[in-house]
């Protein structure tokens, strides 16, 4: 299998704190991908770097066999990059089809009637942003406004808004964040259902969750990359197990 | 939507009987001033502190070739149009990377700027007298000399960008800017160029405010020099809250309020802005959106 997302010696750093250190990463084509690490370990700040939030100070990304360090963030919407928070990022004052139909709307391939033509009849973008809302289980709440529905469905909220852009590659930093043990097993489910359709990098602090979804896990302390394999090599590695899963996994 | 039509209609009818017409034309002109503000304030959630710079340039620019060149009536709305969106152009190109407080104060400084020019600028601007002599030029036989005539050409000026206005804030690009005002990060995250988007909404803005600049010449003679002053920016702001900004209708609401409240008060108790002020401080601490909020739950109430 090809890699799709590729980082050669990626670092950034936050006046004297090393954030992300000299990060190689390799991504596979429609793998699930996982990056773990305690907390500040600099996952976010990996995330950042990968959707053009901020340019690297050194390294290089790829994806595919197109350069794409230093591109903004708009721009890396439109390579097939989507990404969902970690702190919930909606538009609190739009309804649900709203939030996924300006992210559908964005990756369309062209912004014909930008200034005249009516939202609501793009049937295509429509569509799609239904079809977003369906996959996460919110289509009943359409027309619910963002800011009014539970915690547990804005972080489905959020995944639907990264579908919605019909991406390449999902980029998803914790999406179980502050979910409740019912919430965080159907999320579960959710992005297991997932795999396979998108090639997916997750960041996740649950450990379980982990080792029943990944096909890789990388784990990142201090802002460099400790080990990488398979769940199950990652659970026998001693390095790890010292580093982070003594504490947690127990 | 229907309703708000068929109401807003009935007023464009009425008004000219209730108040004078001259102080009924300037309220459909105060209220197409708001709506190119409203598009940067309401939807795109961009404080601009400086509309009257767009107001005031097109306002100088169409009046002095009116008055030299006696142009078309409707060509001086064009330019006017034109001189809005270029000075939106240049202005929100310096505005639109800050953000908060920098942000506001830059759009002050710069219509502080304008400001000046004009005040200086005495050989063109006339300074502190302002920019008399601008004549209404009749067209196609309509004599706008007539206060009535007159009232009838703005209102459908008036009526035509709301028209256009409301296609604007229902198409993609209305959602956009309301997105970003939503939420720029992620409005950014999922493919819109925030800057160029700002801009955009500047650009527009300014134009709907430049060609009720040059109606504003039309209807007074006279470009005065407050026409581009800092006042006048703020009393476009206070009149849209007042009215609503979360709400296409809310500047006009706003305007009516405004200038029906300015030309009856004025002569009878100088102290009436007492009035906007308690107006205003009801609208920040219980009504974020403004009169057209408390319509929504009157009828709320009623039901
Ligand atoms: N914009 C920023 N400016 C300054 N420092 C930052 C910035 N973003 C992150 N940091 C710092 O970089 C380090 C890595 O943060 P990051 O958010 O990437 O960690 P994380 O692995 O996602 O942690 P968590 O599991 O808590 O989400 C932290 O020490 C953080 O304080
Ligand atoms: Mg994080």
């Amino acid at each position: 299998m090809a890699s799709l997302l590729k980082t050669e010696s990626l670092s950034k750093s936050f006046g004297a704190l090393a954030a992300v250190a000299g990060v190689s990463l390799s991504i596979e084509e429609g793998s699930l991908h996982s990056i773990i690490g305690p907390n500040g370990a600099g996952k976010t700040t990996l995330f950042n770097l990968l959707t053009g939030t901020f340019p690297p100070t050194s390294g290089e990304i790829f994806l595919g066999n197109q350069r794409i360090t230093g591109t903004p963030a708009h721009q890396v919407a439109h390579l097939g990059l989507a990404r969902s928070y970690q702190r919930t990022t909606v538009f609190p004052a739009f309804s649900l089809l709203d939030n996924v139909w300006t992210a559908a709307f964005a990756t369309r391939r062209d912004w014909k009637g930008l200034l005249f033509k009516k939202s609501s009849s793009y049937d295509d973008v429509q569509e799609r942003a239904r079809q977003a809302l369906g996959d996460v289980g919110l289509a009943e709440k359409q027309n619910h406004l963002a800011r009014e529905i539970s915690h547990g469905e804005q972080r489905q909220l959020e995944l639907a808004i990264a579908l919605a852009a019909a991406p390449r590659v999902l980029l998803l930093d914790e999406p179980a964040a502050g979910l409740s043990p019912e919430e965080t097993r159907r999320m579960v489910e959710l992005v297991r259902s997932l795999k396979g359709r998108y090639t997916i990098v997750l960041i996740e602090h649950k450990m379980d969750i982990i080792m029943r979804v990944s096909d890789r896990i990388s784990v990142m302390h201090f802002g460099r990359l400790i080990a990488e394999g398979t769940p199950a090599e990652i659970q026998a590695n001693a390095d790890v197990r010292r580093a982070y899963l003594g504490g947690m996994a127990a | 939507m229907r309703k708000e039509i068929v109401l807003l209609l009935i007023s464009v009818v009425l008004l000219p009987f209730i108040v004078r017409p001259a102080i009924a034309t300037e309220i459909w002109i105060f209220a197409m001033f708001g709506l190119g503000l409203n598009l940067l304030l309401g939807y795109t959630g961009l404080l601009s502190f400086g509309q009257a710079t767009f107001f005031g340039s097109a306002a100088y620019v169409a009046g002095w070739l009116l008055k030299h060149y006696g142009i078309n009536v409707l060509f001086a709305l064009a330019v006017g149009t034109g001189v809005g969106a270029l000075s939106a152009a240049l202005v929100g190109y310096l505005c639109v990377q800050r953000s908060g407080l920098y942000f506001i104060m830059l759009t002050f400084a710069l219509n502080q700027f304008f400001y000046f020019t004009a005040y200086q600028w005495t050989s063109v601007t006339g300074g502190e007298d302002g920019m008399p002599g601008i004549p209404r030029p009749s067209l196609l036989g309509l004599d706008f000399s007539k206060p009535i005539v007159y009232y009838a050409f703005v209102s459908a000026i008036f009526l035509l960008s709301l028209w256009a206005m409301k296609r604007i804030v229902e198409a993609p690009l209305g959602k956009i800017l309301q997105a970003i005002r939503e939420n720029e990060v992620r409005a950014a995250a999922v493919g819109y160029d925030v800057p160029r988007f700002k801009l955009a909404a500047f650009v527009i803005g300014g134009a709907f405010s430049g060609a009720a600049g040059v109606l504003y010449a039309m209807l007074f003679g006279i470009v005065p020099l407050e026409a581009i002053g800092f006042v006048f920016s703020g009393n476009v702001v206070f009149a849209t809250l007042i009215g609503g900004s979360g709400s296409l209708y809310g500047p006009i609401i706003g305007s009516v309020v405004f200038i029906w409240l300015s030309e009856s008060m004025s002569t009878i108790w100088a102290r009436w802005p007492m009035l906007l002020g308690i107006a205003f401080v009801i609208v920040v601490l219980f009504l974020r959106g403004g009169v057209v909020e408390a319509w929504h739950r009157f009828s709320r109430l009623r039901a």
